[in-house]
């Protein structure tokens, strides 16, 4: 599993991934994000867990750069977000596909690909090879099954081998089989130094993470390794440990 | 500014749109369609047939005017018919036995004059308008042919151009700028909304894009088909090939055959950077959309008045002095009055009007250009 054992916040030697202090936004008199403070170390896989609404869209959005918080601040790679130099260095994955459904596979790709500045076809091969899309290459996104679309949705994120991945409910729609290799895929990248942020409302996803930050109405209730946060709920059951550590949320499996 | 960025841009949009083969005919089949049928309208529409029923209240004063102007009608080619009185006339009107009913008003005092009143359906003004302006013109020529003196012949000759009855030749330019504006304002609303909604655009914020990137590319994307869309109407309205009768099929000719008195490349970047202006039009009332039938709705509040107030159907300098301010207002209105400088007056870039217009065109094209990128929201610095 988590290939550090460092629980917790990281040790002060390797310097955060991600940092967030005091993060706050507000739309109106909801507050989305509210008061959120964290370290997050580089290399690690991190599962944003909470039920629809929770704030783990809008937590993701303010770290990435793409909406200004209302309080607080947010750092990824040592930079202050916003910043639109620091997005060559930051993968995204939105819930939505966000692909161009008139396009081929390949198109997509290379689009992507030149927007982030990444030359030749071997980055937007590999991206391919990852979500097993080599064979639709040519086919128009358009004609794609919801799980294909997902699957190329996550290798335009890819494309420019960022070191810090931030990935909005990735695997929905995605049949169970390549939802195991999506996984592999994440260990692999984040064993390679890269820092996966993920969001997920699956428990079953949990315990693939390295840590798991428990978000409701726009806070971070708990924060641990699976392990810890059940032996700190007392129970054996990850479902269990959120409703007893205040979520009660609603949960696929 | 990242040119790697903007070609990257410009690319996917013009292969989505050369995907999109309904939208591609649209912008292509479908103004050579209206414009076709419209020219075939206002060139070939039939003169009016007259029927008219003549009543003589008048008594013998009267009766000279009624054999003149029935004379005069039918030299005109109107079937002219007398009856005793108006209730027969207006029931002749009434059951389509005629078209206008004409009474010759009784004598009053002595040496008053003949007073015609001319009585019609009430049902069609315009085609009626026509017919009453037929016994208005017959009632002239009687008048002369009485008196023995011939009314003047009025003389039409003009500044620019040759005063042709071909009513196209001031329409076409109109109608080329009117349909680049429509159709790039609809495919780019329609194309942007879907950016918005799709999730794309929120992914795209997630790159290093620009949002002057963003609208760069767009402009260039849909400007390369505007553009293509520009030449292919300017060339129909231009040309005119003339296909020769063969067999059963009789002769016909295609293109507008307009006569054109300044460059067509004048003409044709008036129409681009009208057409730049309606992308970021598109880019920016689309922020205003949820759906794409609401950037059809937008139609009525955006293009409606500026076709109503840019002179495409009615000219500009009779329209009310209250809607003279907006007129001023109205994009299109400038690309109306370029074109005709071009076609018509075959103005160049020496002329001061024509400056004007392409100075507007390039400021409110930049000007939208601007509010689009404001609306990419993106709070990255």
């Amino acid at each position: 599993m988590a290939s550090q054992a460092a629980p917790g916040a990281p040790s002060g030697s390797v310097p955060p991934a991600i940092r967030a202090s005091g993060l706050v936004k507000t739309f109106g008199t909801l507050r989305a994000v509210d008061d959120v403070t964290f370290e997050l170390a580089p290399g690690r896989i991190y599962g944003l867990l909470g039920p629809n609404g929770s704030g783990k869209t809008t937590l993701i959005r303010l770290l990435a750069g793409l909406t200004l918080p209302t309080a607080g601040w947010a750092e990824v790679l040592g930079t202050r977000m916003p910043s639109r130099q620091n997005l060559e260095r930051i993968g995204y994955m939105t819930q939505a596909d966000g692909v161009y459904t008139a396009l081929t596979v390949a198109e997509n790709l290379r689009f992507f690909g030149a927007v982030y500045g990444v030359d030749g076809d071997e980055p937007a091969a590999a991206a391919l090879a990852v979500v097993d899309l080599a064979d639709r290459r040519e086919s128009i996104v358009g004609t794609l099954s919801g799980g294909q679309r997902r699957r190329l949705s996550l290798a335009c994120a890819l494309i420019h081998r960022p070191p810090v991945l931030f990935l909005d409910e990735p695997t929905v729609g995605v049949d169970p089989l390549l939802r195991v290799e999506f996984w592999a895929h994440f260990r692999t990248l984040a064993d390679a130094g890269t820092t996966i942020v993920v969001s997920s409302h699956v428990m079953d996803e949990a315990d693939r993470c390295d840590e798991l930050l428990f978000v409701r109405s726009g806070r971070v209730l708990a924060r641990g390794t699976g392990q810890e946060i059940r032996a700190r709920a007392g129970t054996a059951d990850l479902e269990q440990a959120f409703l007893r550590l205040g979520g009660d949320v609603a949960v696929t499996r | 500014m990242s040119r790697r960025r903007v070609v990257a841009i410009f690319r996917r949009v013009a292969a989505e749109i050369r995907r999109d083969r309904p939208s591609l005919a649209l912008l292509f089949i479908a103004p050579i369609l209206i414009t076709g049928l419209v020219t075939f309208i206002l060139r070939d529409s039939q003169a009016p047939q007259v029927t008219a029923i003549v009543v003589n209240m008048a008594g013998v004063r009267g009766q000279l005017v009624q054999t003149a102007l029935g004379a005069a009608l039918q030299h005109g080619g109107a079937i002219v018919s007398d009856v005793a009185d108006q209730a027969a006339a207006r029931a002749a009107i009434a059951d389509s036995g005629a078209t206008v009913g004409i009474v010759i008003g009784t004598d009053g005092a002595s040496g008053s004059p003949l007073t015609i009143t001319v009585i019609t359906n009430g049902i069609d003004p315009a085609g009626e308008a026509a017919q009453v302006a037929t016994v208005q013109r017959a009632a002239l020529t009687a008048a002369g042919n009485a008196s023995g003196t011939v009314p003047p012949a009025i003389l039409h000759t003009t500044l620019y151009g040759t005063p042709s009855d071909d009513p196209i030749s001031n329409f076409a330019p109109a109608i080329v700028g009117f349909f680049a504006y429509f159709f790039v304002y609809i495919l780019t609303g329609v194309s942007f909304l879907r950016e918005r909604t799709g999730g794309t655009l929120e992914r795209l914020m997630a790159t290093p894009v620009t949002r002057g990137e963003v609208v760069l590319g767009y402009t260039l994307g849909f400007g390369l088909f505007a553009t293509i869309q520009v030449a292919v109407l300017i060339l129909w309205a231009l040309g005119s090939l003339h296909v020769p009768a063969l067999g059963p099929l009789p002769a016909f000719s295609v293109g507008l055959g307009v006569a054109v008195n300044g460059s067509p490349l004048l003409a044709f970047l008036v129409v681009v950077l009208l057409a730049v202006g309606a992308v970021s039009l598109g880019i920016f009332l689309s922020t205003f959309a949820r759906t794409e039938l609401q950037v059809i709705q937008f139609i009525p509040i955006v293009l409606a008045p500026q076709f109503l107030l840019s002179g495409v159907l009615f000219p500009v300098s009779t329209l009310p002095s209250i809607l003279q301010p907006l007129v001023a207002i109205m994009p299109l209105n400038y690309a109306v009055d370029g074109l005709r400088q071009v076609f018509i007056r075959g103005a160049d870039l020496g002329v001061a009007a024509l400056q004007l217009d392409l100075v507007v065109l390039a400021v409110v094209a930049a000007f939208f250009a601007t509010i689009a990128a404001l609306t990419i929201r993106r709070d990255v610095v």
